[in-house]
Order: C-alpha cells, then sequence, then structure tokens
C-alpha cells in the first residue's frame, strides 16, 4: 500500500501512537461495516474513503498547501463551510469521536466534560490526527461552555478564531449573527490573502445547497418502508461529507441515491419485515463513534434518521441562492444557519416539534434520545423533549454514553427492552 | 474453517482500476481497509469470492493491472471493541 509515513512525519505527528489507531480502526470497521449483509454497492466509495481516511484525503490537503491554499478545521454545523469555501480554502470539519483520545486532553481538562471536547483536545495534543495537523486555523463557536473554554486552550497549540453564536433567536441576535459572519470573512480574507467576491461567494453557496440536496436525498430513501441502506451506513455517509471533496462526495452520494431508489423500486431492504424504525436525536457523532447505530441495528431494528448535527441539522434548510449583493448573502447565510435548532438556544421549542416532524415523517416507532455524557444542554433539554413527545404519543428512551466500550452491555439490554415495548 | 480472500495492491488507483473492471464484469466485491495482518499501513484492499478467483485473474492479465498479492485469511468472529 502507499506509504503516507513521510507525510504524516512532515505533519508532526506521533507515528507510533498513531500506529495504534491504525491498527485497531480496520478492526472496528470490519465488525460495525463489512459484516453487514445486503450492503449497496454504493457503499464501496466510502469503505474507500475510510481505507484512505488518514491518506489519500490528506495528501489531497498537502498538495492543496503546497500551492498557498490553507486548511480550516471546524467542529460545528454553525460555522459556515461557504466562506471557508468562498476564500479558496478547504474546511474540514474535524472528527473527534473517540475514546483513543480521551486520556491525551484529560491532562489539560477537567474529566467531567463531554467527550467530544476531550477527545478533540487530546487529538491536537497527542499528534495523532493528520486532518487536525493540517489545519492552518481551528474555527470555533460558542454553543457550550465546554468548548467555549477549550478553545482557549486549543490555541496555544493551533491558531483557533471564535465565533460568538448568540443563544437566543430575536431579531437582534440575528442581526449579531450576522455580523459575526462578517467578521469571518474578514478574518479568512487576512488568512488567505484572498478577497471573497460577491461571485465566489455565490458559487460557493450553491456548491454547499448541492450537498445539502445530496445528503437530503439520501435520507429521503430512508423514508421507505423497505429501507435501502442502513442507519450506520446513512451516518457514516454525513460523517465523511464533513472532510471528503464536496464536488466528488456530491457525486458518489447522488450515485448511490440512484442505487437505492432502484432498491426501494425492486423491494430490496436491510431490514426485515417487523424490524422497529427508529429516530435517533441528541447529541452529533463524529467518527469513528457508530456505538449507537451498531447497538440499535444489531437488536433488530433499523435506524431510519438521525435529529443530530451529523444528521438533519447539518442539511435541512437550504441557503436563498437569490441575492447577489454581499449584505444579500451574508444575510441568507445567517438565516439558513440561524434555522438550525441546537439545544444551545433557549427557548428552543424548534427542536421538539423538528423531532416530533422527523418520527412521522420517517414514520419512526420511537425516538432514541442519545446524550453525550455531561452534554448540559442536550441532557436539560431531555425534560421538555420527553414531555412533548409523550403528548405526540411516541415513545422514548434515554441513552447518556461516552465513546468507551464499558457500557455496550447495559445500553444493549435497555434498546432490547424498548424495541420490545415497542410491540 | 472458513476464509476471505484479498487482493492488496501498491496504490490506491490499482486498486480502483481493477474494482472499475470488476463491477464492469459483474463481479462481487468490497473494497476494505487493508487488514492489518496483511499490511503495515493503511490503504485499501479487495475483498471477493473465492469462486470468482480465475475470472479475476484473467481480468488481471487482460488488462494488465498491477496488484501487489493475493491472500487469503482465516474468518474469525472478532469481538467489536469500540474505541
Amino acid at each position: 500500500m502507499a506509504d503516507y509515513r513521510e507525510l504524516w512525519q512532515k505533519l508532526g505527528m506521533d507515528l507510533e501512537k498513531h500506529d495504534v489507531l491504525c491498527e485497531v480502526l480496520p478492526q472496528l470497521y470490519g465488525g460495525v461495516y463489512l459484516s453487514q449483509e445486503n450492503r449497496p454497492e454504493g457503499m464501496n466509495y466510502y469503505n474507500f474513503v475510510v481505507a484512505e481516511v488518514h491518506g489519500l484525503r490528506i495528501k489531497e490537503l498537502d498538495d492543496h498547501k503546497k500551492e498557498g491554499g490553507k486548511v480550516v478545521g471546524t467542529f460545528c454545523v454553525f460555522v459556515p463551510d461557504e466562506l471557508i469555501l468562498a476564500a479558496g480554502a478547504i474546511g474540514v470539519g474535524l472528527c473527534a469521536g473517540s475514546q483513543f483520545w480521551i486520556e491525551d486532553g484529560e491532562k489539560v481538562l477537567p474529566r467531567n466534560i463531554c467527550p467530544l471536547v476531550k477527545a478533540f483536545m487530546g487529538a491536537k495534543l497527542s499528534g495523532t490526527c493528520p486532518y487536525f495537523q493540517s489545519c492552518d486555523m481551528i474555527i470555533g463557536e460558542t454553543t457550550c461552555d465546554a468548548k467555549k473554554k477549550a478553545w482557549e486552550i486549543l490555541d496555544d497549540y493551533v491558531d483557533t478564531y471564535v465565533m460568538d453564536l448568540p443563544q437566543m433567536k430575536r431579531e437582534k441576535d440575528h442581526k449579531k449573527w450576522a455580523e459575526e459572519i462578517y467578521d469571518l470573512k474578514e478574518k479568512l480574507e487576512k488568512l488567505t490573502g484572498n478577497t471573497i467576491t460577491e461571485e465566489k461567494l455565490h458559487e460557493a453557496i450553491k456548491l454547499c445547497n448541492r450537498k445539502r440536496i445530496a445528503l437530503q436525498r439520501l435520507y429521503n430513501a430512508r423514508k421507505a418502508l423497505d429501507v435501502p441502506i442502513s442507519g450506520k451506513d446513512a451516518l457514516l455517509i454525513s460523517q465523511i461529507a464533513f472532510y471528503d471533496n464536496p464536488e466528488r462526495f456530491i457525486e458518489m452520494t447522488n450515485k448511490l441515491c440512484d442505487e437505492l431508489e432502484e432498491r426501494i423500486e425492486k423491494g430490496i431492504s436491510v431490514n426485515k419485515k417487523g424490524d422497529k424504525r427508529i429516530l435517533i436525536s441528541g447529541t452529533p457523532m463524529a467518527v469513528p463513534n457508530w456505538k449507537i447505530h451498531h447497538i440499535v441495528e444489531n437488536s433488530g431494528a433499523v435506524v431510519v434518521a438521525e435529529e443530530t448535527c451529523t444528521g438533519t441539522r447539518y442539511f435541512e434548510n437550504l441557503v436563498d441562492e437569490s441575492p447577489t449583493t454581499m449584505d444579500g448573502m451574508i444575510n441568507a447565510l445567517a438565516d439558513r444557519y440561524l434555522k438550525i435548532n441546537c439545544a444551545c438556544f433557549t427557548p428552543n421549542k424548534g427542536r421538539e416539534e423538528d423531532i416530533i416532524r422527523l418520527a412521522k415523517e420517517y414514520k419512526a416507532d420511537g425516538v432514541i434520545y442519545n446524550c453525550l455524557q455531561f452534554c448540559h444542554t442536550y441532557n436539560i433539554e431531555y425534560t421538555n423533549v420527553e414531555k412533548a413527545l409523550k403528548e405526540a404519543g411516541i415513545p422514548v428512551l434515554f441513552i447518556e454514553s461516552d465513546y468507551s466500550n464499558d457500557d455496550v452491555g447495559q445500553i444493549q439490554t435497555r434498546v432490547e427492552a424498548f424495541l420490545e415495548m415497542l410491540g | 474453517m472458513e476464509y476471505d480472500y484479498y487482493i492488496l495492491f501498491n496504490t490506491h488507483t490499482d486498486g480502483l482500476v481493477l474494482a472499475k473492471k470488476l463491477k464492469e464484469n459483474n463481479i462481487k466485491y468490497t473494497i476494505v481497509p487493508t487488514p492489518r495482518q496483511l499490511s503495515k499501513s493503511c490503504g485499501i484492499a479487495i475483498k471477493y469470492e473465492h469462486e470468482d478467483e480465475k475470472a479475476i485473474l484473467d481480468i488481471i492479465d487482460k488488462h494488465e493491472i498491477k496488484i501487489l498479492a493475493m491472500h487469503s485469511l482465516e474468518r474469525k468472529n472478532m469481538e467489536i471493541k469500540f474505541i
């Protein structure tokens, strides 16, 4: 196989430690993904991306940098990819979904905070994520206290810029968010030396919308009674959307969707008659966090949608393409991004409505509310979500977990009992 | 004992060329991360059905596709450990 060690070394990676990750990942992927029966052929592309996850794409980033381009890392669906692309930079949604990075994260962070925050810090400190190592700048945001304070520490290791996301959705918050987007535009122009012109931004808006439409098409296929693709495969595709080349991703995802639509017509399905349909709602699932999907789909159910940042929150609502002036486009971006119903907002009734709407659209038999440990906003918001779901007659199970293997058996038991209860 | 069969490559490009040809010839295959037992570095391999081996070798010959090796591995039900 191609040897990327020279490239990894150049990026300042800890090769020995990274090798440990390379050793366990194929086995985990094999067990979770390759063991599935009746997968769509189009999943071969995503297998390829995973197999080359720390290779080919990193080389593409390196080639881009050699030509003077910049790479920008993000951790949140509120950071507008459009501006990064319009500045001629490559954006990568950094993964922080592995227990592997927790120990290193805890060297500078308290233990009792969210695993996602500890993992991204650990990934940087340990020098084992080539994406992180490729980044010229990180764009953080203020979606939770743990992230907000962690950026200050991360800034010692990599240039970290923070967007101040309002936590309410009033008119003045909308204005403030538009200003934040303007500030990011200036920051990116300074970083890249490129001017974000109206033409470039408009092109980027159209590109990102096309990516959202491809993901919407994928999710629409999952509404079929004979589900043509497993939830864990759909999750993987969403995860890959964050760092793959956008044009290639759109092309390959649309090809896969052609196959899925053909499968629906022919009645080819990954689920058996009577398998329960589950909507997962809650905190993001970054690569390689496939834990809950694996447990649910190994218990005689199929995950039909995710109301998460690695699910519908990433692609629902398009940016209005009609404005062509800078002010108009920035406002259109602010509009679209502020429609995301994240638990960091108060109040956040829109999220309750989203979950109920999605449960109906995807004909879910029940909802599994998945919350990362110590994620206060999503954890607290469960009280109102549970109440709203009860009123709507939709059964729900609450799971709080981290990335570790420790509670897999316990969660499995609870999921099985929940599925049994669904009848 | 059951076995899984893999083709390894020097570069991912060679792997993709073969994958394309296999698809054209309706031969079932899966692109997979190279099992660690077979290689020390990350990268792609093609997993195939043993019964298709001759047909695959013919395609490799006919199109002069560069491969590194063909290997079989005993299939084991490994416990999944989330990391």
